[in-house]
């Protein structure tokens, strides 16, 4: 070990990684190790998931540690407006800026993706429940998947507009709404079945009517191309987002019509 | 005491006694202990320091084990970098602890009403009787870390960092248990993101 290498580097080396992405890498990692077995604290408590957004060597040094840095922080403001506002996000558990490193809660669960059948993305979940059943009898599997967790298909989409609501509500835009970036808490862990919005490295406050739509119009998009016969799924989210949008809901929805016509691009003309 | 490792830290920085302290009669003694050893010159100064070289933090106003442990964690990792924004990092603990950006020591750190203590020190795995350090400083009943829920003040958590009114709190306001899950997270998270807020 160099004595150069910083401590947080130094963690990631003792971490496993299970993902790795354009901007980051994603490990599963243990700290508070107790050193008598005689007073054991809560194990949940100490598995951590660590968001390493690593040196990109395209970047000239000092910019790529000041837009690492303000991307840590943007992630973690997100998250910490998103518990105070009582939406269902992962907490956050250790930050370091300076190596681009961010710490939070482990959610033992699986990805609304995998549950709808659409199978595990490339590198992630399969480790616990061997392979994703493919062909004619996907449905019947999906539903047990589900029935594990204790919930129909409805009930599900009903938790993801409740939850994608109160973000909005409260001027939290994610930026990239997906099945993926949704889990399913499982109902044995101490907080209880919860649907959990993650990944909010694309996210930021906002109050317009635009953003909102565009949001719900990526995830109706996600939808579509990862799960057929999508439409009633995401009716049913659009159905218990209406409901806990209240009022707002008459724009919203009116901009989401008209971003379904034009796309997620505003045109620039004019 | 508990213990808790941190190989990845430099081996000065690596080991973390913690000790829960209830009935404790004297924290106005050990309140005014610290600050004429701040004072002290010459090497009595530097016993007296050394004695008392603990972060002495206020029981009632810590949620849950994993609440302390992440400012503890938060205040190594800065020493580590060399960024700490206080003094040391016992203090630097009471500094990720608070929310504001004053008065950290005095709302977190002994008062000289106090009667539960939570005791932590910093160092290195080869520290011997740590307990030991601890009890000639503080007369209370060493109790076990699960025993902190019990302890904790609620209601001046909340008002400390201002969560009556956050739409989470009033979701979860009808169950005092599911309350303290959602308090206990949005503190432990605030702490862990001290560095980077606002």
């Amino acid at each position: 070990m160099s004595e150069t290498k910083s401590a947080s580097l130094r963690l990631l080396e003792a971490s496993e990684k299970i993902s790795q992405g354009a901007e980051a890498k994603i490990y599963r990692t243990q700290l508070h190790d107790p050193v008598s077995l005689s007073e054991s604290t809560t194990d949940g408590d100490r598995v951590l998931l660590l968001k390493h957004r690593f040196h990109k060597q395209y970047r000239h040094p000092s910019l790529d540690a000041s837009l690492t840095k303000s991307r840590i922080a943007g992630e973690a403001r997100a998250l910490i407006k998103c518990l105070r506002s009582g939406v269902n996000v992962p907490g956050i558990r250790m930050v370091d800026a300076t190596e681009g490193i961010l710490g939070i809660e482990w959610i033992d669960g699986k990805s609304v993706r995998f549950l709808l059948g659409g199978g595990a993305e490339d590198d992630e979940e399969v480790i616990e429940d061997g392979d994703v059943p493919e062909g004619e009898d996907d449905e019947a599997e999906d539903e047990d998947l589900l029935k594990e967790y204790g919930v129909s298909e409805d009930a599900l989409m009903n938790m993801i507009g409740t939850e994608i609501a109160k973000m909005h509500q409260a001027d939290t835009i994610h930026g990239d709404l997906t099945t993926s970036n949704m889990m399913l808490r499982h109902p044995s862990s101490p907080k209880g079945l919860q649907l959990v919005l993650i990944d909010f490295g694309l996210a930021y406050m906002s109050t317009l009517v635009e953003d909102k739509a565009v949001d719900l119009y990526v995830l109706e998009r996600a939808f579509s191309s990862t799960h057929p016969a999508s439409e009633p799924l995401f009716a049913g989210v659009l159905k218990a987002y209406e409901k806990g949008v209240g009022k707002n809901w008459t724009a919203i929805s009116r901009r989401l019509e008209d971003v379904r016509l034009r796309g997620r691009k505003r045109s620039m003309v004019g | 005491m508990q213990t808790f490792r941190y190989p990845h830290f430099p081996p000065e920085l690596s080991t973390v006694h913690v000790a829960l302290f209830n009935t404790v009669t004297n924290s106005a003694d050990i309140r005014s202990r610290i600050i004429r050893a701040s004072q002290l010159q010459g090497p009595d100064g530097d016993t007296e320091r050394n004695a008392l070289n603990f972060a002495f933090i206020d029981a009632r106003l810590i949620c849950s084990l994993l609440h302390l442990q992440t400012a503890i964690y938060q205040a190594v990792l800065a020493h580590a970098q060399r960024s700490l924004r206080t003094k040391t990092v016992h203090s630097e603990i009471l500094w990720a602890l608070n929310p504001t950006n004053n008065a950290s020591i005095r709302r977190y750190g002994v008062s000289d009403t106090a009667t539960s203590l939570i005791v932590v020190r910093i160092s290195s795995p080869d520290l011997p009787d740590v307990q030991q350090l601890m009890t000639s400083v503080v007369s209370g009943t060493l109790s076990s870390l699960n025993q902190l829920p019990e302890i904790t003040d609620w209601g001046t958590v909340k008002k400390y960092h201002k969560l009556n009114d956050e739409p989470a709190l009033k979701a979860a306001a009808k169950n005092v248990t599911q309350e303290r899950i959602v308090v206990n997270e949005i503190v432990t998270s605030t702490v862990a993101m001290k560095s980077v807020s606002s």
